[in-house]
């Protein structure tokens, strides 16, 4: 991977005055956004603010009510099925039961936006595969059934299936909700790593505001369909921010070890 | 949904079924000159014109409120007597009763078809307790029961020819009265039924909610909704042993209700028996219309169900569905075979296996023999045939089955659900209705326009893009439902045809021929091959909608060619071993139990156990009642039924 830092700095994913609408309830109002490369951003915000909604509107899991979302300087329309899905890779809320499936066999779905239906799964294909299984340590799992694993190591095979798809974006909507903290914080990592390592851009929605600031480089608070805030996350994380965006007295306390704020409620 | 209430239609309608009843009475009010043409005009009026509209008022109301009730107390807004095989159920123990213990007809008719209808919900219950009742699969398992409860009725009318074949018009729901009995045994059922319900209110409000809440709340869970379940049953099975199969009429009635904004379960418990009432009112009153010109023809249930399928497939995207998180999901560790080429190798030298036996082996005059030299030559050409079209047909219901489980996610999805293989049956009554004589081409060609008829209707559906494969599924059920009426419709005239499709119903290939086993291989080779074409996009269909957007597929393209050639897979051999059989959800099951996971392997594996299930079932159909025949279609599903049976009560229905 090439690493040309004017790349870098323009913005992969541009949202622009995008709304997004279910009947007559406005759901998103009116959202303007830019995503670099090489950054993980958070997405918090109370339950049913519109965080779900914004990342599937990136993923084209939705379409947009008004308001245009490009990719690379092209418009999120204009790409087709498998195009877009080898730039973005997007792991759902609620990932399927894959039952009678191997972990392998799973990863290598990720290749599909590349050999198509009738494609040849050729050596390139199999080595990016193997490469996605030795990222999330996936490797000695590999001919396990997906049914068999436990939580964390499911999660971790659905992230190894998005490296697979060698994408430039990964947007996961709250990837960590079945996990305990050690797997939340293992996978969070893994995600901030790759994102370093490979100039992908990462979209995480997240309920866990410490987890998040610990893990993201930028944070977008959502409350009530609109961004309410956003920046680094000692910006975000402050008592009126998160007072605001949650409607309750927060307070904050600097981690002992690495200085970042913690919120508590008081 | 909108709050406002919508009531001047039903007024409307109202008027409308009051008119047509009015002008049936002008026509029979006593105007005869001489006192005994005067005379049996009044007793005409008074036995037969208005008890019919008193009976169609009743019946209405009592359908109305059976399928509240039970979609009420299964959480269920697609729950009702016939997608619940009630009325299936309570006409096969008609036919048992009158053939076996005449005496129990006598004594009670309502009590026989209690006992039927409700053995069917004990068993769909039992099937679906497992995946804690569960919207779909309990339609899925209602169909299931339902036609093979039919299969068997037409197998038993078939058997004992003109003794039984009034239980097949009775079968179609004829209002047709000539005494005031059975008014008033349904009013005395609807009387009970709705004082019960409004004693169970508040129950039933809380039924209405998930088990959780409801046992936390203090209701005696299973007991109350037991209880309820069992009384809708004996609502509705009174109305079917006094009338017969009246369809939708139960589901539509709550289901309107709810649209023309009945919001409390107050309301809708006036609201479903009153709607239920003047649609079927209104439908007897055009039916009777209809029936001046060429006598009464078709019984007043089908037209129900004529009307009321396509009313359904309106509702279905406006209807909310209930939510149902999956409680009792039980993770299932599937089992993987470690060398799926030897597998699928066994697979074929057993598929060759079966069919040299069945192709061998026969019972004769003398006893069990095995043929060879010119004996064979001569059987050959009688059971090469057969044993080509049960083959094809069961690779091709076997590969129609592994694509719609795939597609929809659900293992109790399978091709006769798709409403494909009745259409076909539809396309093939009316191909009868225009001329008794209609050649096999004729006939083929009419299966073939009636099964892409019910495509189209399933395709449109599936092409509004908010339909998940769920809705696709209940589209289809919709779809069976309005052709089997049409079927039935035609059986229930008593002419010549009827006969056809009773054995087209049961699935009898004792007719073919070199020309059918052609004609199957012609149409399975390349549609075969166009589904092993879409085993990339089979493999990642059933992790969902967003898993399979996000990974590229083209959502709406993969699913139509899949849905299409499983349509017309099922439609072809629909035709030759009859609507139903089970294989097409068997095959698959099979196959994935001997650890053929991925969906190339899983199509070849569950094709070749297709087809050996089918060749087998065609032997034993030949050989099980020697010198009778049983219809292959029936004895494959009498093999299937049990082993479905046993695998759901089991819980070990891995997800397809």
């Amino acid at each position: 991977m090439d690493k040309d830092s004017a790349r870098t700095r323009e913005a992969l994913l541009e949202l622009k005055d995008v709304t997004f609408s279910a009947g007559a309830v406005l759901i998103l109002k009116p959202v303007s956004l830019a995503l670099r490369r090489g950054v993980m951003t958070g997405v918090i915000g109370p339950n049913g603010s519109g965080k779900s909604s914004l990342v599937r509107l990136i993923a084209r899991q939705q379409k947009p009510s008004s308001g245009e979302i490009r990719l690379a300087g092209r418009p999120l329309d204009d790409f087709r099925d498998r195009e877009l899905a080898r730039e973005i890779a997007y792991l759902p809320q609620f990932t399927p039961p894959a039952e009678g499936m191997t972990v392998r066999e799973l990863v290598a779905l990720g290749r599909f936006p590349w050999h198509g239906a009738l494609g040849r799964f050729g050596p390139q294909d199999a080595a990016k595969v193997e490469s996605a299984l030795e990222r999330t340590d996936l490797s000695g799992l590999a001919d396990r059934l997906v049914d068999s694993l436990s939580g964390g190591e499911r999660q971790r095979a659905w992230l190894a299936m998005m490296l697979a798809q060698d994408t430039s974006c990964l947007i996961l909507d709250e990837p960590t909700s079945a996990l305990d903290i050690a797997h939340q914080a293992e996978m969070l990592a893994l995600v901030h790593m790759l994102t370093r390592e490979h100039e992908l851009s990462a979209l995480v929605v997240l309920h866990d505001i410490n987890m998040a600031a610990r893990y993201c480089d930028e944070l977008i608070a959502i409350k009530d369909g609109e961004v309410v805030a956003r920046g680094a996350p000692q910006v975000i994380v402050e008592p009126e921010t998160l007072g605001k965006l949650y409607g309750l007295p927060m307070g904050i306390l600097p981690h002992p070890g690495t200085g970042q704020p913690l919120s508590f409620v008081s | 949904m909108s709050g406002r209430r919508i009531i001047l239609p039903w007024v409307g309608l109202g008027i409308l079924a009051a008119a047509l009843f009015l002008f049936q009475v002008y026509i029979a009010w006593p105007n005869g000159r001489d006192p005994v043409s005067a005379h049996l005009q009044s007793v005409i009026l008074e036995y037969a014109v208005l008890p019919r509209a008193a009976v169609a008022i009743l019946a209405g109301a009592a359908l109305g409120l059976a399928g509240l009730l039970l979609q009420r107390v299964l959480r269920n807004a697609l729950a009702e007597p016939s997608t619940l095989g009630i009325s299936a159920g309570a006409q096969l123990a008609m036919a048992v009763a009158t053939l076996y213990a005449p005496m129990l007809m006598a004594w009670s008719v309502s009590l026989v078809a209690f006992a039927g209808g409700i053995a069917a919900v004990a068993i769909v219950l039992a099937l679906t307790w497992r995946r804690g009742l569960e919207p779909v699969s309990v339609v899925l398992a209602g169909m299931m029961i339902a036609l093979t409860a039919n299969a068997a009725s037409a197998a038993l009318i078939l058997a004992n020819g003109d003794y039984l074949f009034s239980l097949f018009i009775w079968g179609g729901g004829s209002l047709v009265q000539q005494s005031w009995d059975p008014t008033i045994v349904i009013a005395s059922r609807l009387a009970v039924g709705l004082a019960a319900a409004l004693l169970l209110l508040r129950p039933l409000a809380i039924l209405g909610l998930d088990d959780a809440s409801a046992r936390s709340l203090g209701v005696a869970l299973h007991a109350s909704r037991l209880a309820i379940v069992a009384l809708a049953v004996w609502i509705a099975t009174t109305v079917a042993a006094e009338v017969g199969v009246v369809g939708f009429v139960g589901l539509a009635a709550p289901a309107l209700a709810a649209l023309s904004g009945a919001r409390t379960l107050g309301q809708r418990i006036v609201a479903a028996p009153l709607i239920g009432a003047i649609l079927l009112w209104a439908t007897d009153g055009l039916v009777q219309l209809t029936a001046g010109v060429s006598g009464e023809r078709l019984p007043t249930g089908a037209a129900t169900a004529l009307l009321g399928g396509p009313l359904l497939l309106w509702i279905l995207p406006r209807l909310r569905m209930m939510e149902w998180p999956m409680l009792a999901r039980t993770i299932v560790v599937s089992h993987r075979a470690a060398r799926p080429a030897v597998l699928l190798s066994l697979a074929v030298i057993g598929l060759v296996f079966a069919l040299i036996a069945a192709l061998l082996a026969g019972n004769g005059p003398d006893g069990w023999f095995l043929a060879n030299g010119d004996l064979l030559a001569d059987l050959a050409h009688w059971r090469l045939p057969r044993i080509l079209v049960a083959a094809a047909s069961g690779t091709m219901l076997a590969a129609a089955g592994v694509m719609i489980q795939r597609l929809t996610g659900n293992p109790l999805a399978s091709p006769e659900i798709l409403g494909v293989g009745a259409g076909s049956g539809a396309g093939l009554a009316v191909v009868l209705l225009v001329s008794a004589s209609a050649g096999l081409a004729w006939q083929i060609g009419g299966a073939m326009a009636g099964a892409l008829g019910a495509l189209l209707i399933i395709l449109t559906i599936a092409a509004r893009g908010r339909f998940g494969p769920e809705r696709l599924l209940l589209g289809g059920v919709a779809t069976g439902a309005v052709a089997s009426a049409i079927v039935t419709a035609v059986i229930a005239m008593g002419t010549s045809q009827s006969y056809v499709l009773l054995a087209w119903l049961t699935g009898s290939t004792s007719q073919a021929d070199f020309g059918q086993a052609a004609i199957a291989f012609a149409f399975m080779a390349p549609l075969v091959g166009a589904s092993l074409f879409f085993s990339r996009w089979l493999d990642i269909l059933p992790l969902g909608t967003e898993a399979a957007r996000s990974l590229g597929i083209p959502l709406a393209a993969a699913r139509l060619s899949v849905i299409m050639t499983t349509a017309l897979l099922t439609a072809i051999a629909a035709l030759f071993v009859g609507p139903l059989s089970f294989i097409g959800l068997i095959a698959p099951h099979l196959a994935r139990l001997l650890g053929l996971g991925r969906a190339r392997h899983h199509l070849i594996g569950a094709m070749m156990i297709g087809a050996t299930l089918m060749v087998v079932s065609d032997w034993l159909a030949r050989m099980v009642a020697f010198p009778y025949q049983l219809p292959v279609g029936l004895t494959a599903s009498m093999i299937g039924g049990p082993y479905l049976i046993y695998l759901l009560s089991k819980g070990v229905a891995a997800r397809g």
